[in-house]
């Protein structure tokens, strides 16, 4: 019992990460209508970025979750800006091929400079401990961790539902063209949208380097998870994919009980059963209906 | 363009002077004229760091440090390096090594990381009837039931990691295991490696549980978090690369150390310790078939390879050069390069060099038998430079550390 | 160009002269020459498919594959985008009402800037329509389809936009919430608003417009006065396909 207990816990801590980047997958595809392949490579450069910022820098943890995702983020702008802009109107694919392409070169650029064995980073001291929670000593930088994501979400959440700001990228993500002859500069909220996703990568990247090896291809591996999670909550759906993520955090976890090779497949599967249900998402459909 | 016709030249000129080189003897009779050394392995993925590009160039050490011993001439052509990724893909592997064989008319195949790309290689090399020398698989499938008279299998092998830390850890008091293995070839094979080392030192195996290989998510606190529920005396993670450095950070995280729960590791790379800082690793014991800084013989190869690529050398690194050295010698020895010649000339060949210690290959499934090092990690206060990591607890004799020719299970077809 | 109702008048809102259309090979819109003037209210009528949506579409930049030249109270638009187009004065309401699913009713009112001195400030206009106050924390999309089209109309008028656009606001709805549109266009209209309203109903036409647009194959066949169109009607449905 205490070990489906902790397991759950896992699970949370998992699903952190997969809402994380399924957020800011889901605010760039809403409001751009842009896969953006290379959000796992910008997760990845967060995680990088408080590796550079310690051995460098000697600034710890809590100054890299604040500068790691603000850098990046602004990276991310003029990421936006330089190419990605040039292919709005186009289909989107050409999109997925530039993120793509973006993806490799990103990975590639620090393997050069870092090799692919990865880097260590130590969880901040405050959080080294752990809590006692009978079987093992449950480490408190996780707990952190899902309290610290459920924080960042909500935060989102709220900016996203009960501010002006957060009206217009919803508009602008149900429908852009409509949102326009409102009145409404849907093109003006475009870059500042891209970088505010690519932050929230690389914030879960900073927030991953004391659990996970900080390696150029951490990401790329993790990418498909929250593509899956995106696909899950509904395209675009902003709640969607929080929810989504957290769910198919605790379910791969309670699998993994019975069969540690349930954990990879279970995402997987639930997109398959909810495409085949539901094909616009746990959330898209309800969104779409009534 | 210019320095390369530059350094033709300064070649040619000094084959000419060297002539057969202070070695003497005639030169060897080349089928081609030339002697085409191919080196397949991971440059791009999770095994690029320990092996990869660096190894070509252990290779390539190789070449010109036997030349300079032997003259330029003394193979009766010029050596050519080759070299293809092979992406950790058995399919990938076995096509690059068909095409080296057949087209580049390549007379061996080096390294070859990833147990299953490596076994793939060795059917090709049986069905061309070309010399294959492995080094960076730990498979012991290699001189087992795959074996062939091509095949050699050189640094290292799952048997042989699990004598080292198996039986060391049980014997030291950690009775009973709790395994985890990647889900694949690699770890199978050394899941029951260890299993029967284990048990064979008068310990147990609790229980033992397949990983997703690869795993997507980077994450084990589910496997770590049983752990603490069946509380082993020791968790033996057979883990290789990233997985291995998620496993250790994780195991870091929950504490399992206090819980009195003991690390033991199947494989481990400097690499690794890189990844985790060499103090998330201080204490732990692994088996290894050589260090950088075991002695000075090993450090002079050492300090050329850092000056040449920057870092020192990993096992696998060493390995290649020796394994390179070892076949040019034996195509010295042959005066050929005819594959059948130079297996006669390998096979029941005694030897030691830098990197093999009282080195024997065996003429039965092909294993070249030799010393392996039972190491620690030191702690960051110990080092003495940036990578150095470890020190020799012990050494273990080359046939312990080698399967018994019983349990090998190749018949070598003649 | 057949122009019954002699010249324009002097000060006209909208000027769309010359504009042409299409979507790829075909040709929605072909030279269409037409013109609003301040505080008139002009239906465009014409079967399925002759270019009417399109038309307003054009007007409010929505449609890139197009030519000509569109004035807003003499300002040259047809160079700016559509936001800047919305700003500059010009409502839309669009054919299939444009409510947000994913704003609540009083986010769906409120999303538009205010562009001018507005007449229907939120106060008004749920003085107006209680069920809009009542419901202004429901999703826009759980109103009734006549609660949305009031809720387009009155986004619309909230932003004090001089000229409106308006695609079909009766279609679908029932006589009695007709009227209340039909009401609510006369109410703007007398307080000066301008509207091109595209109609299929010729009933509410007449009721609601001083003149109207004949649109065929995606050209201006006739203009006609309001008189015209009643002393016509039989002969303009048959037309119409009504």
């Amino acid at each position: 019992m205490e070990y489906v207990a902790l397991q759950l816990f896992n699970g949370l801590v998992n699903g952190a990460f997969y809402a994380l980047l399924s957020l800011g997958l889901a605010v760039i595809f809403g409001v751009l209508r842009v896969v953006n392949f290379a959000h796992g490579a910008l997760y990845m450069l967060g995680a990088f970025a408080a590796y550079l910022l310690l051995q460098d820098f000697g600034v710890g943890f809590w100054v890299a979750l604040i500068v790691a995702p603000i850098g990046i983020g602004i990276a991310g702008m003029v990421l936006e800006r330089l190419l990605i802009r040039r292919l709005y109107g186009l289909d989107p694919l050409y999109n997925f091929l530039l993120t793509f392409g973006l993806t490799l070169m990103i990975q590639d650029g620090v393997r050069l400079r870092y090799g692919l064995q990865g880097q260590p980073y130590p969880a901040p001291a405050e959080l080294a401990g752990s809590v006692s929670a009978g079987l093992v000593a449950y480490p408190t930088y996780r707990l952190f961790v899902i309290a610290f994501s459920i924080v960042v979400c909500v935060a989102v959440w709220y900016v996203i539902e009960r501010t002006r700001l957060g009206m217009i990228v919803r508009a602008a993500t149900e429908r852009p063209e409509l949102t326009r002859a409102l009145g409404i500069n849907v093109d003006r909220w475009v870059t500042p949208v891209f970088g505010f996703g690519v932050a929230l990568a690389a914030l879960g990247g900073v927030l991953a380097a004391p659990m996970r090896n900080v390696s150029p291809l951490m990401g790329s591996e993790l990418i498909i998870f929250a593509f899956a999670v995106v696909v899950i909550g509904g395209m675009g759906s902003i709640a969607g994919a929080v929810v989504a993520g957290f769910l198919v955090g605790v379910l791969a976890s309670l699998a993994a009980i019975f069969n540690p090779a349930l954990e990879n497949v279970i995402a997987f599967a639930l997109m398959a059963v909810v495409l085949l249900v539901r094909p616009a998402g746990l959330f898209g459909s309800l969104e779409a209906r009534s | 363009m210019k320095r390369t016709i530059a350094g033709s030249l300064v070649g040619l000129l000094l084959a000419a002077a060297c002539g057969g080189g202070p070695g003497g003897g005639p030169p060897a009779k080349l089928t081609d004229g030339k002697l085409v050394i191919a080196v397949i392995n991971d440059q791009s993925g999770v095994y690029a760091d320990l092996s990869g590009k660096n190894a070509v160039e252990a290779v390539n050490m190789a070449v010109e440090d036997f030349k300079a011993k032997y003259g330029e001439n003394a193979l009766g052509g010029k050596v050519e390096v080759l070299t293809a990724d092979h992406q950790n893909k058995a399919d990938v592997a076995q096509q690059k090594a068909q095409e080296f064989y057949e087209r580049s008319n390549a007379d061996v195949i080096l390294d070859v990381p990833t147990s299953s790309a490596a076994l793939a290689i060795a059917d090709v090399a049986k069905a061309q009837q070309k010399l294959y020398l492995n080094v960076s698989a730990a498979t012991t499938v290699l001189t087992g039931k795959s074996c062939n008279k091509y095949t050699f299998h050189y640094a290292y092998d799952t048997y042989m990691l699990a004598q080292g830390t198996g039986i060391t850890v049980t014997q030291q008091g950690g009775k009973s295991w709790y395994i985890i293995y990647p889900n694949y070839a690699f770890g199978q094979d050394m899941e029951s490696s260890f299993r029967q080392a284990v048990i064979a030192a008068g310990g147990t195996v609790i229980q033992s549980d397949g990983s997703p290989f690869p795993n997507t998510t980077g994450d084990f606190s589910s496997l770590l978090l049983k752990a603490g529920s069946l509380k082993p005396q020791v968790l033996g993670a057979m883990q290789a690369g990233g997985d291995l450095v998620n496993v250790v950070k994780q195991y870091n995280e929950f504490k399992l150390k206090d819980q009195n729960i003991k690390l033991a590791v199947g494989l481990l790379f400097d690499t690794d310790i890189t990844a985790l800082g060499q103090d998330a690793l201080a204490g732990t014991v692994y088996t290894t078939p050589w260090l950088w800084n075991m002695d000075d013989q090993s450090k002079a190869f050492a300090d050329k390879f850092l000056k040449r690529t920057g870092i020192r050398p990993t096992f696998a690194h060493a390995g290649n050069y020796s394994a390179a050295w070892q076949y040019m010698d034996a195509v010295r020895r042959a005066g050929s390069d005819d594959a059948d010649a130079v297996v006669k000339q390998l096979e029941g060949y005694k030897f030691s060099d830098f990197f093999i210690r009282n080195g024997f290959v065996r003429p039965e499934d092909h294993w070249v038998q030799h010393d392996a090092l039972i190491a620690q990690v030191k702690p960051k206060s110990e080092a003495k430079e940036t990578f150095d990591y470890s020190k020799v607890v012990s050494t273990i004799a080359a046939e312990k550390a080698s399967r018994p020719l019983s349990e090998a299970g190749c018949s070598m077809p003649k | 160009m057949p122009r019954t109702s002699g010249k324009p008048t002097p000060s006209p809102a909208l000027e769309v002269d010359g504009l042409s259309a299409r979507y790829g090979e075909a040709q929605a819109l072909r030279e269409v020459t037409l013109h609003v003037a301040q505080g008139e209210l002009v239906t465009l009528v014409g079967r399925n498919g002759a270019g009417k949506t399109t038309l307003l579409r054009c007007v409010m930049g929505l449609h890139r594959e197009s030519s000509g030249s569109i004035r807003l109270n003499g300002r040259e638009i047809s160079g700016l985008a559509a936001h800047e187009r919305a700003r500059a004065g010009l409502g839309y309401v669009p054919d299939d009402r444009g409510i947000f699913a994913t704003l609540a009713v009083e986010e769906n009112l409120t999303l538009p800037p205010i562009v001018a001195n507005t007449r229907w400030p939120l106060a008004r206009i749920y003085e107006t329509f209680p069920v809009l106050r009542e419901r202004r924390a429901h999703a826009g999309t759980k109103l009734s389809g006549g609660e949305q089209q009031m809720l387009s109309i009155a986004r619309a008028l909230r932003t004090g936009a001089g000229v409106l656009l308006l695609d079909e606001p009766t279609e679908g709805l029932a006589p009695v919430l007709v009227q209340r549109v039909a009401a609510m266009l006369q109410e703007a209209k007398r307080e000066g608003t301008t509207v091109l309203l595209v109609e299929q109903n010729l009933r509410f036409a007449t009721t609601v417009a001083d003149r109207h647009y004949l649109l065929a194959q995606g050209q201006i066949v006739e203009a006609l006065a309001n008189q015209e169109v009643i002393a016509r009607e039989s002969e303009l449905l048959r037309h119409l396909g009504v």
